[in-house]
């Protein structure tokens, strides 16, 4: 009895002293509670109003869904942008240098390791909602499989792009409008409120290919309707984007490291 | 004419800890029946160690605070019933609260308070005009108040309180951090206003130098009740005839002489520090004593510390003490 | 009335000096503002997306949705323009800082809101009433009353940050809470009120009141309808009271001290 009220004040402690995460975990909760009911209810207005089956391709609970996806990811994203910037302007970019370990990769592997719990617990949450809301959708272990295949390239693609904003603080004063219009494209371009089907036709060659769509649309749209061609067909686009945005990042960097030996930093 | 009156002022807070059938209630007394006449135009200091109850007086006096029981008449207000009134003729500095506008010059800020203080626009320039020469704040007017030194803020910060020519000006700590020249600079122009303008001037510091130079009278407050309430004059004459003089020498000393008045707190190889009763034996007498016995490298002489000079309070039996 | 002009040359007073503040920083303060306008546009852009497939919800159209963003955004904007200081009510509370405010011969809480000014909250302003001459293209009437219905729904959100604000006055520092319950009325504060029915409806009326800005006044300037108008007024006098009343209950508590912590 002793030692149960022992350890469960240890947990306490350990609690209270990791209030200020907890918060952030109930405040994302109650956001997707909030997010996620908002849009349940202005899909459901708009199948009834339509009397359609399907939208684009999509029951409602399918739409349902995918916004747990979509939303999920979105607000999953690391502050990266903003560390490269931190790092960039108090010059710890130019002490990492020194250690026998790749700045960019450890960025990468750092805000994966953030993304992927973040990211684990959001939709976690609204796994739970959706199946409250909606109930199940068809789904199998393949799906779930093709999936978690393209997942990790979209963190990466999305974390490439940031790190490349991050880096414009060599050269900017100030990044922190880039990465909020990149946000917002990605949001609005990336399908998180309505999939690209839904959209005019004529925009739709386009989106499919922009990078914009391979990091929130088609992982989503994947999650919902799985298909093995349709997972060729995106690891063949995000390989691409992969491709240039490495070539990107790797010449940026290469300016910028060269700045620093050229600067002192 | 009495500026502040107060009169079996009592204040206590109820904490409350637990949950459920353990929770309990205690009940701390941060003041504890105060009584005290101020007159107008005096300017009195108010010590005592932290949690003393310095700062819950001030907030009742201001009328942030209610009391929980007794009396108090700030200029024939009752501070907690009229306070929007009273506000109009008290002034207040807080040394950890500015009111000035940080990222501002001191002149915008002026420009606001003039208006929150309703002033006519004439009477306002004259005013700001005389504060600007008296204070010096000319030098840093149209400055930003992130970029003044500690000293100029602060002396800003009481010019900014002198605006709408308040009767009473409460001072909490104004000199905390201050060096030196800063301090004995703003210690001079309270004293100033005291003094030419008839402003009554309540203050409370830690710092002996504010309490000798600017107030004439001392009240000695702690665990809420007042321990010792006397002029200036006699608090001087009683406790603050002590002196610390720390000497460095060039060469090693062997011994210094006894004398009469003259405690030895410390003495090592090439330093002393030395108590001094300057009632019994001069300052200078021990200096040119001390010149004979080595080759000097650096002298200072301080007050001894107000916690000191408390303790030294306390050590008094407590009906002297409250006789003064 | 000598009262209210008197208030009134007072907030404009430190309205400006909030504005010169804001100046020091002036790439800060435009990036900031640029920031707000563009997150609100992309809002827009996707209801003109959602619009053009689906061109009516419940009877809206896209020009009533933009017109719900155009009066939730100005009347938050010019809420916080002015009020800032309503945002930090709860932090101000929970650290003590009141002392200050209270050492001035002004009434307490419309003295305090003006303190500081939120410079996110221009960006609201500006988009709001650039989207409204804009995108809804209104004659002279629906502006006036536009203007109107945006002062009615700014008193709303005054009223509710002072509510949410005053709960550190029981509750200890509860930025984090007042924080969240805000979220969830600008959230709700930003899709149309017609979405909603049952109980979620009554919540939207009460304890989230964003049906007084996603409802009440855009159906008043559709069609100019007065009842509409009266009772989104009511709404925002109803919540403003409301915050000004729990706010005055909880400043005993700050008076007696139960709250603040012994200095010394």
């Amino acid at each position: 009895m002793k030692s149960l009220h022992k350890y469960g004040w240890i947990a306490w402690t350990s609690a209270r002293s990791n209030m200020a995460y907890l918060g952030e975990v109930v405040a994302r909760t109650l956001f997707l509670v909030l997010i996620l009911y908002i849009f349940l209810q202005l899909w459901r207005v708009t199948y009834s109003e339509t009397q359609a089956q399907q939208l684009g391709g999509f029951t409602l609970p399918q739409m349902l869904w995918y916004l747990c996806v979509t939303e999920s990811l979105a607000i999953s994203a690391p502050r990266i942008a903003q560390d490269v910037d931190q790092d960039v302007r108090t010059g710890a970019l130019t002490v990492q240098l020194v250690r026998p370990i790749s700045y960019p990769m450890y960025r990468l592997w750092s805000s994966m390791g953030e993304r992927g719990v973040r990211f684990g617990f959001n939709f976690a949450v609204s796994a739970v909602l959706a199946l409250f809301f909606v109930g199940t959708i068809p789904m199998s272990i393949g799906g779930c499989l093709l999936f978690l295949l393209v997942l990790p390239i979209a963190f990466i693609l999305d974390f490439l792009v940031m790190f490349l904003i991050g880096l414009g603080a060599f050269w900017l004063e100030d990044t922190s409008g880039l990465v909020l219009i990149y946000s917002r494209l990605l949001w609005l371009l990336g399908g998180l409120m309505i999939p690209l089907e839904l959209f005019p036709e004529s925009w739709q060659g386009i989106l499919h290919n922009l990078p914009f769509a391979l990091v929130i649309y088609a992982p989503a749209r994947l999650f919902v309707h799985p298909s093995i061609s349709d997972t060729l067909a995106l690891l063949m686009r995000q390989g691409v984007a992969l491709l240039m945005l490495t070539l990107c990042v790797q010449w940026v960097y290469g300016l910028a490291i060269q700045r620093i030996h050229s600067n002192g930093g | 004419m009495v500026a502040i009156y107060i009169d079996h002022l009592y204040k206590s807070f109820t904490f409350s800890r637990g949950w459920g059938k353990h929770r309990k209630q205690t009940n701390v007394v941060a003041v504890d029946r105060i009584s005290l006449n101020i007159p107008c135009g005096q300017a009195i200091a108010f010590i005592g160690p932290n949690g003393a109850g310095k700062s819950t007086t001030i907030k009742m006096l201001t009328g942030i605070l209610h009391p929980t029981a007794g009396k108090a008449m700030v200029l024939g207000y009752v501070p907690w019933k009229d306070r929007q009134s009273l506000a109009r003729r008290i002034g207040v500095v807080f040394g950890q609260r500015s009111q000035l506008w940080y990222h501002l010059p001191p002149r915008d800020t002026l420009e606001l308070l003039a208006r929150i203080y309703d002033l006519e626009p004439k009477v306002f320039r004259q005013r700001r005009d005389s504060l600007v020469e008296r204070f010096g704040l000319n030098e840093f007017w149209s400055t930003p108040v992130r970029k003044l030194s500690l000293g100029q803020r602060m002396r800003a910060e009481v010019a900014a309180s002198l605006l709408h020519e308040p009767q009473i000006l409460f001072l909490d700590e104004p000199t905390i951090g201050l060096d030196v020249l800063a301090q004995q600079k703003l210690r001079n122009l309270i004293c100033e206003w005291n003094q030419q303008e008839g402003t009554t001037v309540f203050l409370t510091s830690h710092d002996t130098g504010d309490i000798e130079r600017v107030a004439q009278r001392v009240v000695v407050i702690n665990h809420g009740q007042i321990m010792l309430d006397a002029p200036v004059s006699e608090l001087r004459s009683r406790y603050l005839n002590e002196k610390i003089l720390s000497v460095k020498f060039h060469t090693p000393i062997y011994e210094f002489p006894t004398l009469q008045g003259v405690r030895q707190l410390e003495v090592m190889d090439f330093g002393l520090k030395l108590e001094i009763n300057t009632r019994l034996i001069p300052i200078e007498q021990v200096i040119s004593q001390i010149l004979q016995i080595g080759s000097v490298a650096d002298v200072a002489i301080e007050d001894p510390p107000l916690d000191a000079v408390i303790a030294h309070i306390y050590n008094q039996p407590a009906s002297e003490g409250l006789s003064l | 009335m000598k009262a209210l002009l008197n208030y009134l040359n007072l907030a404009i007073a430190y309205v400006r000096l909030n504005w010169n503040a804001h100046m020091e920083y002036r790439g800060a303060f435009v990036s900031q503002l640029l920031a707000m306008l563009l997150n609100n546009l992309m809002w827009v852009a996707f209801w003109g997306l959602f619009f053009t497939r689906f061109p009516v919800l419940r009877g809206w159209t896209v020009q009533d949705v933009v017109t719900l963003w155009a009066i939730a955004a100005a009347g938050f904007g010019l809420a916080h323009a002015i009020y800032g200081n309503a945002l930090q009510l709860a932090k101000l509370i929970a650290q003590g800082q009141l002392d200050v405010w209270m050492l001035y011969p002004r009434v307490l809480l419309p003295h305090l809101l003006l303190g500081q000014m939120n410079a996110t909250s221009w960006g609201d302003l500006l988009f709001g009433y650039g989207v409204y001459l804009g995108f809804v293209h209104p004659d002279m009437v629906h502006f006036v009353w536009f203007i109107g219905l945006t002062i009615s729904v700014a008193a709303l959100f005054v009223g509710f940050s002072v509510l949410t604000g005053s709960l550190s006055f029981y509750i200890g520092n509860a930025s984090a809470l007042s924080d969240q319950w805000r979220m969830a009325m600008l959230t709700f504060s930003t899709y149309p009120g017609t979405l909603f029915d049952g109980a979620i409806k009554l919540l939207l009326y009460s304890f989230i009141p964003a049906g007084f800005v996603t409802y009440l006044p855009v159906e008043a300037l559709r069609s100019l309808s007065w009842v509409h108008a009266i009772g989104s007024v009511i709404g925002s006098v109803t919540i403003l009271g409301i915050g000004i009343g729990v706010f005055y209950h909880g400043l005993r508590r700050y008076e007696s001290g139960n709250l603040i912590n012994m200095r010394g």
